[in-house]
């Protein structure tokens, strides 16, 4: 009996929680921006991203954690995690009829974005209840669109990279500049390249698909399957012929670009890429790369991106989440963000509704050492395809390349 | 001898924290695989099992794994054996008795890095290789990472379990008295070979079964170190359950868990199978 009195307790005081968290949300549409200040002082918000670069962390930790703190009182706290594991949480949250979720903002884009927005695991939109967001240029179509999506109000623009390839100037007088130069270095110089079998090499994967097909629109839009297995197919014969001269004769792909990143550094390879243009600047400022790294563009182009602030459906701390990316888009924080001495990234402001003095500031920003000027590389910048690209060249990879 | 209260509370506590967690993952886990819950499930349906039961991918990992694990099981304790053997009293007496519980306190990972540092092409070895004048490029050292064989999942497995071995196998030598058995095996005329293979070797080997059983399926399923040093293929087991639960499909979730539903089955059957032949098997003071 007493167990059974326990355990009555026990739920009592479980329901009681549930009740009081149900109570501190507040419904953020109907608030003013006065009032949704008001609302976000005091409160902790959690935000999961991506920790696996220093530079990044220490901009965030050092930079935007304490602005927050100090302007607006809020403890802006960082739990690492990314793509499918911040998918998964969220789906595990909803499952289970949580009224909250641990996680309030989300770094998040492309098929994360579209995973979530399959679960119906954003909040939003939101995006124009932020006064900071008349600055951004989200006419810009690598800004405003995300894998071919809308971004809808469901995800704030935080920053905008362009792929670059990097290689050791040292070692490689003329970087190859198309597929039949890229095919042709490969095979005077055996065992030197490769690309990783994650996020990285798909976007590699993919601006090698655009080049096929031809010109940069035949495969914007939704997903199209009967483009896909006409232009899919001449990848693959094209990966094939190159994978007998890939790194460890293409039997096997680094697992990540950090791991890339290291068989650079090492010597082992000649070639890594980033999806950040700018971090060969800072690589090399590390020490992980060695002074004589360059990035730059192939003339068949690369994938230009941008990554967004996301806010949980379930979040508990909306409003205050809604002030942090606020904070984050300002002005301040995308100029200290893109100095190539913080983290390069570049900036997703239109740079036409900045006052002059605001505008003078970015184009002083100390310019970038080894990374590709950003204008020179944005005639050959790529869009992102629809998300269902990237799923199925990742699968057909493994079948047509790592199986064979 | 512990209180009949004492008992229920043991038995609850081992219910609590370990039967009904796990239970409940294994029926989160078959629910989700028949697409009876999950977020993008819509009907329930068998495709999942169907595809992993009757595909490629599953079989060769559980094959790949179970290959890992018995060669690496079985260099690790022919070391520890003969260390363990020949080195009693160092190991009872000596530095060597405290410098075995060392390797202990790597974590998996950091040994993984070790063995990358050590192992790969541009690692010590091959640097050593190249600046002894063996080997004319860093790239001609041979692949022990990521390679199909999984020469480096084997030597960091090794690494991590081969010090286990020794500290068991010296502590059965004192527990078991081999050291009697030995010099009374010795005055009825046995030779030193027959010692080792009739009365050493089995009386280890005997008491260490379950522990050398455990340690085969945990390294079966083991998953930072095949995650570092393996390759797309083959896959060990956990890695490719994970890769189908976390890459960017989520539709490919149920078979994930589908993978790991077969698995653990798989386990348990071998586990009763054994349980069925000895019925003391699992028993610590049956010999």
């Amino acid at each position: 009996m007493k167990k059974i009195v326990s355990l009555f307790i026990l739920c009592l005081a479980m329901l009681a929680c549930g009740e009081k968290e149900k109570k501190e949300v507040r419904d953020t549409s109907k608030l003013s921006w006065e009032e949704i200040e008001q609302e976000a002082h005091g409160k902790t918000v959690t935000m999961i991203m991506w920790t696996g670069d220093s530079k990044i962390n220490s901009y965030m930790k050092n930079y935007i954690v304490p602005k927050v703190k100090k302007e607006l009182d809020i403890n802006l706290e960082i739990t690492n995690g990314q793509g499918s594991a911040i998918v998964q949480l969220l789906m595990t949250e909803m499952q289970a009829n949580k009224e909250k979720s641990d996680v309030d903002m989300l770094w998040i884009n492309g098929e994360t974005f579209y995973q979530l927005r399959q679960i119906d695991g954003l909040f939003g939109p939101w995006t124009s209840t932020v006064p900071n967001s008349k600055y951004i240029d989200f006419e810009n179509p690598f800004i405003g669109t995300d894998f071919q999506q809308p971004i809808a109000g469901y995800e704030m623009p935080w920053g905008n990279v362009q792929m670059a390839l990097i290689y050791d100037s040292a070692k490689v007088e003329n970087p190859p500049k198309t597929r039949a130069e890229l095919l042709e270095f490969v095979k005077s110089k055996p065992g030197t390249f490769t690309f990783d079998n994650s996020f990285t090499g798909l976007t590699f994967l993919k601006a090698l698909l655009i080049d096929i097909a031809g010109n940069k629109e035949e495969l914007m839009g939704d997903f199209n399957e009967e483009k896909y297995e006409k232009y899919s197919a001449q990848l693959w014969d094209y990966i094939r012929e190159l994978k007998p001269y890939l790194w460890r004769k293409g039997e096997v792909f680094p697992e990540s670009v950090a791991q890339m990143h290291q068989l650079f550094a090492s010597g082992e390879l000649l070639f890594t890429m980033s999806n950040n243009d700018a971090e060969v600047d800072s690589k090399t400022a590390e020490g992980l790369f060695p002074p004589t790294a360059k990035a730059y563009v192939p003339d068949f182009g690369t994938i230009q991106n941008s990554h967004y602030l996301g806010i949980t459906k379930l979040s508990g701390v909306k409003a205050a989440a809604m002030v942090v990316a606020n904070t984050m888009v300002s002005f301040e924080a995308q100029l200290e963000k893109m100095k190539p001495s913080v983290w390069g990234d570049g900036t997703v402001l239109n740079m036409e509704k900045l006052s002059e003095n605001e505008r003078n500031q970015f184009e002083n920003i100390p310019s970038r050492k080894q990374a590709p000027n950003r204008n020179e590389i944005q005639d050959k910048a790529l869009m992102e395809l629809a998300p269902e690209y990237m799923i199925r060249l990742s699968e057909d990879f493994r079948k047509e390349i790592i199986l064979k | 001898m512990p209180t009949p209260k004492l008992k229920n509370v043991s038995r609850f506590l081992f219910v609590a924290i370990v039967t009904v967690p796990v239970v409940s993952g294994m029926v989160y886990a078959a629910l989700y695989s028949l697409g009876i819950i999950g977020i993008l499930n819509t009907e329930i349906s068998s495709k999942a099992w169907q595809t992993v039961f009757f595909g490629k991918p599953f079989w060769s990992a559980i094959g790949f794994s179970l290959y890992i694990s018995v060669v690496s099981m079985a260099i690790s304790l022919a070391v520890a054996l003969l260390i363990s053997i020949k080195w009693q009293k160092n190991l009872r007496d000596g530095l060597l008795g405290t410098a075995i519980y060392f390797p202990l306190c790597f974590p998996g990972t950091v040994m993984a890095f070790f063995s990358f540092q050590m192992l790969s092409k541009s690692g010590f070895v091959s640097r050593l290789g190249f600046n002894m004048g063996w080997i004319e490029d860093l790239r001609v050292f041979p692949s022990w990472i990521h390679d199909a064989y999984g020469i480096g999942i084997i030597f960091t497995s090794v690494l991590l379990i081969t010090p286990f071995f020794i500290i068991l196998f010296s502590n059965l030598f004192k527990t078991e008295n081999i050291a009697s058995f030995q010099h009374l095996a010795k005055t009825f005329g046995a030779s030193n070979r027959q010692i080792l293979w009739k009365v050493t070797l089995p009386i280890l080997l005997k008491r260490a079964s379950v522990t050398i059983y455990l340690f085969t399926i945990f390294i079966m399923g083991s998953y930072e170190v095949p995650l570092l040093l393996g390759r797309q293929d083959p896959q060990m087991i956990s890695v490719a359950i994970i890769q189908k639960i976390q890459r960017f499909n989520l539709n490919d979730i149920p078979q994930g868990y589908a993978m790991s539903i077969l698995y653990v089955l798989l386990i348990l059957s071998v586990v009763i199978l054994l349980f069925f032949r000895n019925k003391n098997f699992f028993k610590t003071s049956a010999v």
